[in-house]
C-alpha cells in the first residue's frame, strides 16, 4: 500500500514538473486548459481547469512537498490506510484549487483541501490535538464563509449567470461594490495565509499535527490563501484592492515582524517553525499588497519558496521528534554529534529562512523588499529588520539544539534514517537550485502576475 | 610589461567559480561521513593556487588596457533584469591579489595546523566557499552581487568560528558575530535598495556616475552613505559594532588569520573604497566616518593593551588597524587606504600565523593568556624572528611595509584633516607600538616556564608561509614610493602604488618632516614598552592614578558587550515574550477561544429553550401568534 502510494506521488510530481516545464513561456496565459465540462448548466458551474504562470510553481510546489510528505509518513501507525487517503483528499483539493478556472470548483476545492486537516491532526496528531484540530477547522470554515459570500455576491452582481474567472474578469464591476466584496476575499482568504491577527490556527495546529500534515499545511495549504487573494481578488476586484492596499501593508508588516518576535520567545520547535511560518507569509502577503510587478514575483516566488523551505523544517523537527520524543527546546543540547546530517539540514533551512543568498528565500524577499521599495520604502525597512529578527532566533534555535557539548542523554540518538535523509535532502537541492537560478521561476511567474497587473493598473 | 600572456579580464569569473568547484565537491564528502586525508585538501589548495596564478595573467592584462567590464544576464523578475557582473580595476585587482595570496598561504598553513583534525572536509571546503564569495563581492560591478557576496562571507566566517562547535564559547561567538554584523547589513541592504530605486541600477560604476552628475538630493546622498556605512561597520568591526571580532578568535587560528585579519574584516574598508565618490559627495558622512575611524583605532589600541590573550591583542589590534584604514577613507585618501590594507593584511596574517605556531608549539587550541608564556624566541627562532619584524611594521618602524602605509595615512591626515585628528591619530601611532612590545616581549623574551620546555618550532609546511609574509613585510613597503621608479629608471612612468590605485600618474607625497615624527613616536612606543614590560618600571603614582579608569574601561571592553547582552536579554527577549504572551492570552484566549466561549455561552442560553415539553412550545407559538396579528393590525 505505502508502495502504491509513493507511486502515485512520484506519478504525480513527474505530471507537475513536466507541467512546469512544458509551460510555454513566450505565450504566456492559461495553457494546458481542459474542456469545459458543464455540470450544473443551470447555474453556469462548470469543471474547467487551466495553469497559468502563477498556478505553474504552485503545482510543482505541491508535487514536491507531496512525495516528501509521503516518505516523511512512511511509518504511519495505526490505520495508514486511512491516513493516506485523507492525505491524498487534501492534495487533490490543493491541486483543485491552482488549477479551477471556475470559481465553484475552486471553492469546492477549497474546502476539500481543509477540511481532512481535522481528521489528519485529530485522529494522528500529538499534543493538544483536540484542540489544534478543532481550532484549525472552525477558524478555516468561518474564513472560507466569508469567502463563499465574496464568491456569490461576485456571481450575482455580474448577473452573467457564469462562474467563469475568465468570463467574469469581463464584468466590470464597479468601484462600490468591489470596495465592499475585496475584503471579504482579503480576509477570508486571509485566514488561511495566516494573516494576523487570524493567525493563531496555524501555529496550534503545527504543533498538533504529524510531521507529514504539518509539511502540507504550511509547505501548500497556507498558499492556498494567498493564491486566492491574487487569483479571486486581485483578478476580479483590480479597484478594491487598491483601496484596501494599505490595510493589507500594515498587517503584512505587523505579519512579519510579529510573527518573528513571538518565535524569538518559544520553548517548542514546532512553535518556533510555526510562527517563523507567520512571519514568512508576511512577506508573501507584504509582496502582494505592493500591486508592483517585482514585488508581486516576489510574493508568488516567496510561496514557493517558503513551501518548501517550512516542509523541510517541520520534516526535520519530525526527524527530531520522532527519536527524541519531545520538541522543548530546553532540553537539548549538542545534538549535531549524533545527528550531522540532520543539524546539517536544519542549518540550510534556517539559512533560507533568514534569506541568505544563494537559497531561494533571498531571491523572493530580495524582489518583495525592491517592490517594497518602490511603493512603500518605510515598510521595506520593516521587513529587512524582521529578516535581522528571523536571524536571531534562527541561530539561538541552532546554538542551543545542536552545537554545544552533547548532552548524555542524547547520546544514542540516531540520525535520520536514508529514507528521510533522500526526502530532505532533495528538498534541500531545490532550495540551493531556486537560489542559484532563479530565472525559470521568475520567467513564468511574470508571465502569471502581468496581466493582473495590468487590470490593477488600468483602474489606477 | 608585455602583451605575451593577456588574457580577456573576463576570465576573473574562473577563481570564484575554481572555488565553488572545490567547495562542491569537498562539502559532499564531509557529509558523506568521510574522513579527508591531507591529499584530498589539496584540491581546495589547488583551487586557490590557481586563483591566484589567474590573478598575475589578468594583472599583466589590466596593465595592458584590457577591457574592465563584463556583465551577464542573471534573471529577470517583474520587467527588471537582474545581472552578475565583473569589474576589474585596481582597487578590485589589490583584492584580488590579497585575496588568493593569503588565502593560498593560509590553507597551505592549515595543511599543517589541522593535521588529524576530524572535519577536514568541512574545514576546506568552507575556507574554498569562503574564498570564492570573497572574490565574488570584490570583483563584481553590481551592488547586488556585492550583498551577495557579502552575506556568504558572512555566512563562511560564521561556520568557522563555530567550527569546533561542540565548545559553547565556539557556537556562542559565531552567533554573536553573524548577529552583529547583520545589523550592518541591514543599514547596506536598505541603501542599496534606496540608490537602486533612485537610480534604476545595480551597477556600481552607474551610480557613482549618477552621484557625480548631481542629480540625486542631498538628503538622499547622506542617507544612503550612512546605511552603505553601516554595514561597512559591521563587517569591518568599527566601533560601536567591532565586539563581535575579538570573540570570532574562537575559530581555529588560520581562520583568524585569514578571515578575522586579512580579508573579510576589510571587506567594509573595500565597500567604501569602492562607494568613495558618495561619501565626498556627502561631507557630513565623510565626518562620521573619520569620527568612526578615530574612535575605533583608539579604543582597539586600549583594548589591545589591556587584553591577556594571545589572540585577542591582535584582534584589537586588527579593530584598531582598520580604524586607520577607515580613518583614512574619511580623508579621501584612497590609495593609503588600499595601501594599509594591503600591508596589514601581509604583516596581521603573519602575526596570526606566528600565534598558531605559538598554539601548535605549547599544545593549546585558541586561548592562552600570554603572561603564562615567555622566553618562546630560544625554542621557535624562526617564528619568533618574523613575528618579531611583522610586530616592527605594525609600529610603523622603517623602512617596514607598515611605516610606509601608516605614513601614508598621516600624510592625508596633515593635508586635508584638522590638527586634532593628527595628534590622536599620533597617540594611536603611539599605543600600537607600545601594545605589540608589550605582546612580543611577554610571549618571547624573559624566562622560558617550565611547563612550555616542550615547546618546538613549527613544521616547514607552517613556518614556510610566515617566513614569505616575512620577506613581503619588509619588501612590500618599497612600492609606494615614487622614487624607485627613479632608480629603476622608469621616470615618469610612474609605476608606485598610488598611480596603480588611483589609475593615473600620481604618487605618495613623502614629507620627510612627518614621517620622522611617525617613526619617532614608534621608537617612543618600544622604548616605553621595553621600559615597562622589560625593566619592570612602574609608572609614577600619579600617572597610573590617572590611568587607573582608563584601564578599567579598557580590560572591561568598554562595557559595551555588557550593554549589549544586557539589551538582548532585557529589551529584545522581553518584547520576544511580551509578544508570545500577548498572542497566546490575548489574541488567542481573548479573540479567539474568548469567541468561541461567547458561542458556548450563546447555546447554553438557547438550549434552555429546548425543553421538549410541549405546552411550553404550545405557549411560545400562541404567544409569537399573538403578537404577529397585533402587529399586522396596527399595521393596517
Amino acid at each position: 500500500m505505502k508502495y502504491s502510494m509513493a507511486t502515485i506521488a512520484a506519478v504525480t510530481l513527474a505530471i507537475s514538473i513536466y507541467l512546469f516545464v512544458a509551460y510555454d513561456n513566450d505565450l504566456g496565459g492559461y495553457q494546458f486548459e481542459t474542456e469545459k465540462y458543464h455540470w450544473l448548466p443551470g447555474l453556469g458551474v462548470t469543471f474547467h481547469l487551466a495553469m497559468d504562470g502563477i498556478a505553474a510553481p504552485m503545482v510543482l510546489l505541491t508535487g514536491i512537498v507531496m512525495v516528501t510528505a509521503v516518505f516523511m509518513a512512511w511509518n504511519t501507525e495505526p490505520r495508514a490506510k486511512d491516513f493516506f487517503a485523507l492525505l491524498m483528499a487534501l492534495v487533490c483539493g490543493v491541486y483543485g484549487v491552482f488549477l479551477s478556472l471556475d470559481l465553484f470548483f475552486l471553492f469546492f476545492f477549497y474546502e476539500l483541501a481543509v477540511v481532512p486537516m481535522y481528521l489528519l491532526i485529530g485522529v494522528w496528531g500529538s499534543t493538544r490535538k483536540e484542540y489544534g484540530a478543532l481550532k484549525l477547522v472552525l477558524y478555516l470554515v468561518a474564513s472560507s464563509v466569508l469567502v463563499w459570500v465574496g464568491l456569490i455576491a461576485i456571481y450575482v452582481h455580474a448577473d452573467m449567470g457564469t462562474f467563469n474567472l475568465i468570463e467574469l474578469e469581463q464584468a466590470g464591476f464597479d468601484a462600490t461594490f468591489q470596495k465592499i466584496v475585496f475584503p471579504l476575499l482579503m480576509f477570508g482568504f486571509g485566514v488561511l495565509a495566516g494573516l494576523w491577527p487570524f493567525h493563531t490556527w496555524s501555529p496550534d495546529g503545527h504543533v498538533a499535527a504529524p510531521t507529514s500534515v504539518s509539511m502540507l499545511h504550511a509547505g501548500v495549504l497556507m498558499k492556498l490563501g494567498a493564491f486566492g487573494i491574487i487569483r479571486v481578488g486581485l483578478d476580479l476586484l483590480p479597484q478594491g484592492a487598491q483601496d484596501w492596499q494599505l490595510v493589507l501593508v500594515i498587517l503584512a508588516t505587523v505579519n512579519v515582524v510579529y510573527g518573528a518576535m513571538s518565535a524569538l520567545a518559544q520553548r517548542d520547535l514546532k512553535f518556533v517553525i510555526g510562527y517563523s511560518s507567520v512571519s514568512h507569509m508576511g512577506y508573501v502577503l507584504l509582496g502582494i499588497a505592493t500591486l508592483h510587478p517585482q514585488g508581486l514575483t516576489g510574493a508568488v516566488y516567496q510561496m514557493f519558496s517558503h513551501g518548501i523551505m517550512t516542509a523541510l523544517f517541520f520534516a526535520l523537527v519530525g526527524v527530531v521528534y520522532d527519536r527524541a520524543h519531545t520538541r522543548d527546546i530546553s532540553v537539548f543540547q549538542g545534538l549535531s554529534k549524533r545527528m550531522g546530517v540532520t543539524a546539517s539540514f536544519f542549518a540550510v533551512a534556517g539559512l533560507a529562512s533568514l534569506g541568505l543568498p544563494g537559497l531561494s528565500g533571498f531571491i523572493a524577499e530580495f524582489l518583495v523588499f525592491v517592490g517594497l521599495f518602490k511603493t512603500y520604502p518605510v515598510v521595506a525597512v520593516f521587513g529587512i529588520i524582521g529578516a535581522a529578527i528571523t536571524a536571531v532566533y534562527i541561530l539561538r534555535l541552532i546554538a542551543k539544539v545542536f552545537f554545544g557539548p552533547l548532552d548524555s542523554r542524547w547520546e544514542n540518538l540516531p540520525d535520520a534514517s536514508n529514507l528521510e535523509k533522500a526526502s530532505m535532502l532533495s528538498l534541500v537541492a531545490v532550495l540551493i537550485f531556486g537560489g542559484v537560478y532563479p530565472q525559470p521561476f521568475t520567467r513564468i511567474i511574470d508571465q502569471g502576475i502581468g496581466p493582473i497587473l495590468d487590470r490593477v493598473n488600468a483602474v489606477a | 610589461m608585455s602583451d605575451a600572456g593577456a588574457i580577456g579580464l573576463h576570465w576573473a569569473w574562473l577563481a570564484p567559480a575554481a572555488c565553488v568547484g572545490a567547495f562542491s565537491i569537498l562539502a559532499p564528502l564531509h557529509f558523506s561521513g568521510r574522513r579527508l586525508s591531507s591529499k584530498g585538501a589539496v584540491l581546495a589548495v589547488g583551487a586557490i593556487g590557481f586563483s591566484f596564478i589567474l590573478f598575475w595573467f589578468l594583472l599583466n592584462s589590466l596593465l595592458n588596457g584590457a577591457e574592465r567590464e563584463f556583465s551577464v544576464s542573471w534573471f529577470d523578475a517583474g520587467g527588471d533584469a537582474f545581472n552578475l557582473g565583473l569589474t576589474l580595476d585596481p582597487i578590485a585587482m589589490v583584492m584580488m591579489g590579497v585575496i588568493t595570496f593569503v588565502s593560498l598561504l593560509v590553507q597551505v598553513y592549515s595543511l599543517g595546523y589541522m593535521r588529524g583534525e576530524s572535519r577536514l572536509a568541512w574545514y576546506f571546503a568552507v575556507h574554498s566557499l569562503f574564498a570564492a564569495s570573497m572574490l565574488g563581492l570584490v570583483l563584481t560591478n553590481s551592488l547586488l552581487v556585492l550583498y551577495i557576496g557579502w552575506e556568504l562571507v558572512g555566512i563562511c566566517s560564521y561556520l568557522l568560528i563555530g567550527f569546533w562547535y561542540e565548545r559553547r564559547s565556539a557556537a556562542e561567538a559565531a552567533k554573536k558575530a553573524f548577529i552583529t554584523t547583520r545589523i550592518g547589513d541591514v543599514g547596506l541592504l536598505v541603501g542599496i535598495l534606496l540608490l537602486y530605486k533612485n537610480v534604476g541600477s545595480f551597477h556600481i560604476p552607474t551610480i557613482l556616475e549618477a552621484v557625480e552628475a548631481g542629480g540625486l538630493s542631498d538628503g538622499l546622498l547622506t542617507l544612503s552613505a550612512i546605511l552603505i556605512f553601516l554595514g561597512a561597520m559591521g563587517k569591518s568591526a568599527q566601533f560601536p559594532l567591532h565586539v563581535w571580532l575579538p570573540d570570532a578568535m574562537e575559530g581555529p587560528t588560520p581562520v583568524s588569520a585569514l578571515i578575522h585579519a586579512a580579508t573579510m574584516v576589510v571587506a567594509g574598508v573595500y565597500l567604501v573604497a569602492r562607494m568613495l565618490p558618495l561619501f565626498e559627495a556627502a561631507p557630513a558622512v565623510s565626518e562620521l566616518v573619520i569620527a568612526i575611524g578615530l574612535i575605533t583605532a583608539v579604543m582597539g589600541a586600549t583594548m589591545a593593551l589591556t587584553s591577556n590573550d594571545l589572540k585577542r591583542v591582535l584582534a584589537y589590534s586588527t579593530v584598531s588597524q582598520i580604524g586607520f584604514m577607515i580613518l583614512a577613507l574619511g580623508h579621501g585618501a584612497l590609495a593609503a587606504a588600499m595601501f594599509h590594507l594591503a600591508t596589514h593584511a601581509l604583516f596581521k596574517a603573519l602575526l596570526f600565523l606566528g600565534a598558531g605556531n605559538v598554539l601548535h608549539a605549547i599544545g593549546e587550541s585558541s586561548d592562552v593568556d600570554i603572561r603564562r608564556l615567555g622566553g618562546l624566541r630560544s625554542r621557535m627562532p624562526v617564528t619568533s624572528a618574523v613575528f618579531i619584524i611583522a610586530a616592527l611594521a605594525l609600529s610603523g618602524i622603517p623602512p617596514l611595509s607598515g611605516f610606509w602605509s601608516k605614513d601614508e595615512i598621516l600624510q592625508a591626515i596633515w593635508n586635508e584633516g584638522n590638527p586634532a585628528t593628527l595628534v590622536i591619530t599620533i597617540s594611536a601611532f603611539f599605543l600600537s607600538a607600545l601594545y605589540m612590545t608589550r605582546l612580543c616581549w611577554l610571549v618571547f623574551f624573559g624566562k622560558l616556564k617550565p611547563e612550555n620546555q616542550s615547546a618546538h618550532e613549527a613544521p616547514a609546511v607552517m613556518s614556510g608561509p610566515i617566513a614569505l609574509l616575512g620577506i613581503l613585510t619588509l619588501v612590500f613597503g618599497f612600492t609606494a614610493p615614487d622614487w624607485l621608479d627613479n632608480v629603476l629608471g622608469l621616470a615618469g612612468e610612474a609605476t608606485g602604488f598610488a598611480s596603480f590605485i588611483l589609475d593615473k600618474a600620481d604618487s605618495f607625497h613623502e614629507h620627510v618632516v612627518l614621517a620622522a615624527i611617525s617613526s619617532v613616536v614608534a621608537l617612543a612606543g618600544i622604548a616605553t614598552g621595553l621600559l615597562l614590560y622589560r625593566q619592570g618600571m612602574k609608572l609614577p603614582d600619579g600617572v597610573d592614578r590617572a590611568l587607573a579608569p582608563v584601564r578599567t574601561l579598557a580590560s572591561n571592553k568598554y562595557y559595551l558587550d555588557d550593554a549589549y547582552q544586557w539589551t538582548i536579554d532585557r529589551v529584545v527577549l522581553a518584547i520576544g515574550a511580551a509578544t508570545a504572551w500577548f498572542d497566546r492570552h490575548v489574541v488567542n484566549n481573548t479573540g479567539v477561544d474568548g469567541s468561541g466561549k461567547i458561542t458556548a455561552l450563546a447555546s447554553r442560553v438557547l438550549r434552555r429553550h429546548q425543553t421538549g415539553q410541549v405546552s411550553n412550545y404550545i405557549l411560545v407559538i400562541s404567544a409569537g401568534t399573538l403578537i404577529f396579528v397585533v402587529a399586522i393590525t396596527l399595521a393596517a
